[in-house]
């Protein structure tokens, strides 16, 4: 520590340079438009309760995947993650490379969700949505790219509907949720569910948020800000950087029942592992799984840990099953200029070959 | 908005003159003060009153996070210049400022109704995750918000030792006559709340154990650098100082410890949240309006009825389809075979009677 040359007026010179920043960053701020979220063209096809089904426009000239894909995103976010700004678009990136891409907006639940189930979310939307997609292409089944949470609804979707789905991806989906550097389900573990439910009714957004904040509160709730203070006091970053904040910050409720069977079967009793998962009358057991599977996961994944998502591999029945490894976080999978390189054009290659 | 808004610019201008006088002071080597940092503090905060209602509503929060957080990082240079300036060694400035801050939160230690409030700017970030936590659960609780701030509900209030042993007395007292049962649950109410501000505060306390741990294992951690890894600006001691706090906040995330702590705490909350809703029911039955349980009854009848619509439709659907395959099958078979005589075309009555008794099973199965 001796060799360190810190004097004071470095310090000195360091804050002024930081004020200045801030005064720069501050005022672009100000002065910044109202944050847009999703760029890519799309249509709405179906709506149902809040629910909506997009199909985004294709790309002009680019030979389509008669298949077409249907989105399936968690409850807990919104789905414009994967289409936050033209040049890191992962929607964008599967159109122009020939995918036909539809996509689940869950909306936001409000009291009068408050019953709806995960049967109602896997066995009534999803299965409802791939119906529509079905009869519009005139195909028997249809490509499902599940993320995070919905890549566990679209396991029990396929589990239970594997006549209607000819391809599925995972992304940084939970299956062994009880692997020892798993932080969130090691918090809810003596969690009263029922409690909470029923004091509250739906889950607040802001709970999860607060929880999902608090998985790095140094780096999340206080380094961000201080690199934030460099990033703004260039006018041309503020947009970028306010998407990614607005995303972080928009948090749906989660309809209460639903959330009460998800963290009880899949975090509590980890089900998907164990065995014994029901959704609605229906045993879902993912070892009936045989058709093809990609599972991407991300290897700096605070939220969903790489070991999470890898035990899929042990547990599914599919015999045409692939891996693939991520080097970055859960957020940077859809929006880092590599993931934009390499995973999307990976997706895409290998529905290509199986379509 | 800052072009339609002069008086902000102006702003921005007086606080950049503040920023260079205090740069010069500094540079010229004139010790530092508490006021130095007072007015850095007041400089922050007028600043972001300036700014308020002036943005896009993400803009603005965007703003207070970052004045918040670079209000907390001038405090930290602002203490370890102080230390330099006063012609300490590097090493011994550094010390000196994480001693002061460790004695600085030892003086909470045990401290009842201890939230994070008072400790030094610097170290707030310990205590940002019960900080965030209280201003969410204020905004989800059920009761009026002055409640919060009786005595004894609001965490930065609570004495346990003069708050629960006269309430206990209170809360103890049996209900009598008509208003025996509501008299009961507002007394359990109020324990319930106690317990809650008991796990609150048990989980603040630990907090405070790792964040002096965590100032010790900073020390020995600055100790054992050399060469490259050393700190060679104050922006690499911060990011250095958030790497080993991530560090001691994780490992004490992934305790049993803090399963329990944090467990309890929220399930004591959401226990007295319901009761709480329970007590706000019956006042709402009493007055003849509708409450909670009664919409959740209405809610769960709908959902049920919807559940057992879309199976309907979609049994109808497929009737309608096998009805018109066998419809197509028929009329193909009657244009191939013109010799034979014609099979009926299935009666409008006969599908009445098969729609029927589809339709009686699909009833007697969501009967069921």
């Amino acid at each position: 520590m001796s060799n360190t040359p810190f004097r004071s007026d470095q310090v000195v010179d360091e804050l002024v340079q930081f004020n200045q920043n801030l005064s720069k960053g501050v005022k672009n701020l100000l002065d910044a438009d109202e944050i847009s979220a999703g760029v890519t063209p799309r249509e709405e096809i179906y709506a149902e309760d809040k629910l909506k089904l997009y199909r985004y426009q294709p790309s002009i000239g680019v030979v389509q995947n008669k298949i077409p894909t249907l989105i399936v995103y968690a409850l807990v976010n919104r789905p414009y993650m994967a289409d936050i700004q033209e040049n890191r678009s992962t929607i964008k990136g599967l159109l122009d490379t020939g995918q036909d891409i539809y996509l689940i907006d869950w909306g936001y639940p409000d009291r009068a969700d408050k019953y709806l189930t995960l049967d109602d979310y896997i066995n009534g939307y999803i299965d409802r949505c791939v119906d529509v997609m079905r009869e519009r292409h005139g195909v028997d089944k249809v490509n499902i790219l599940g993320i995070c949470q919905g890549g566990v609804f679209s396991l029990c979707y396929t589990t239970l509907h594997q006549d209607k789905v000819k391809n599925l991806i995972t992304m940084v989906t939970p299956v062994d949720c009880k692997t020892p550097d798993n932080m969130l389900s090691h918090w809810v573990q003596q969690m009263d569910i029922d409690a909470i439910v029923d004091a509250m009714g739906n889950l607040p957004g802001e709970m999860l948020n607060w929880t999902f904040l608090n998985l790095k509160p140094f780096q999340l709730m206080g380094q961000k800000y201080v690199s934030m203070v460099d990033i703004i006091s260039d006018e041309k970053n503020v947009k970028n950087f306010m998407r990614m904040e607005k995303w972080i910050f928009d948090s749906p409720d989660q309809a209460g029942e639903a959330f009460r069977q998800f963290i009880k079967d899949f975090f509590q009793q980890n089900k998907l592992v164990e065995g014994g998962l029901k959704i609605g009358e229906h045993p879902v057991d993912i070892g009936d799984i045989n058709i093809p599977i990609l599972n991407i996961f991300a290897e700096q994944d605070h939220l969903v840990p790489p070991d999470a998502s890898r035990a899929m591999r042990k547990l599914v029945g599919s015999k045409d099953y692939t891996e693939l490894s991520f080097p970055g976080g859960h957020i940077g999978i859809y929006v880092s200029g590599k993931a934009q390189a390499t995973v999307t054009p990976a997706i895409s290659d290998w529905l290509n070959k199986r379509c | 908005m800052t072009e339609s808004n002069p008086w902000a610019a102006q702003w921005f201008k007086a606080h950049q003159q503040f920023v260079d006088a205090w740069s010069d002071m500094a540079k010229s080597g004139v010790p530092g003060n508490s006021s130095q940092s007072d007015l850095w503090a007041q400089s922050f905060d007028l600043w972001r009153k300036a700014c308020e209602g002036k943005a896009q509503p993400d803009m603005e929060l965007a703003i207070r996070k970052c004045m918040d957080m670079g209000k907390e990082y001038f405090a930290m240079a602002e203490q370890v210049s102080k230390g330099l300036t006063t012609g300490a060694n590097p090493v011994d400035a550094i010390n000196q400022w994480l001693e002061q801050m460790k004695q600085s939160l030892q003086q909470f230690s045990g401290t009842p109704g201890f939230n994070g409030a008072g400790v030094n700017d610097f170290m707030k970030q310990w205590f940002a995750p019960n900080a965030s936590w209280q201003e969410m659960v204020a905004g989800l609780t059920p009761m009026n918000q002055a409640m919060w701030q009786m005595p004894g509900m609001n965490t930065s209030v609570f004495n346990l030792g003069e708050t629960i042993d006269p309430l206990g007395k209170v809360l103890e007292a049996p209900g009598v006559g008509y208003f025996r049962e509501p008299q009961e649950k507002q007394q359990k109410g109020l324990q319930l709340a106690l317990e809650y501000q008991e796990a609150n505060f048990k989980f603040n306390q630990a907090f405070l154990n790792i964040a002096l741990e965590s100032i010790q294992g900073f020390q020995n951690r600055l100790l054992g650098l050399d060469g490259d890894n050393i700190p060679k600006s104050l922006r690499e001691l911060y990011d250095l100082w958030v790497v080993v706090s991530e560090e001691h906040y994780c490992e004490f995330a992934m305790s049993e410890e803090y399963q329990t702590l944090y467990g309890d705490m929220v399930n004591r909350l959401m226990i007295m949240r319901r009761h709480y809703g329970e007590i706000a029911d019956d006042f709402l039955r009493a007055m003849n309006l509708p409450n909670t349980r009664e919409i959740d009854t209405m809610q769960e009848r709908l959902q049920q009825v919807r559940r057992e619509n879309f199976a309907l439709k979609k049994e109808i659907k497929e009737i309608k389809a096998m009805l018109g395959q066998i419809n197509a099958r028929t009329a193909a078979a009657a244009k191939n075979a013109p010799a034979a005589k014609a099979a009926p075309v299935l009666k409008k009555a006969a599908v009445k009677k098969a729609v029927a008794r589809k339709a009686k099973v699909t009833r007697a199965k969501a009967g069921a």
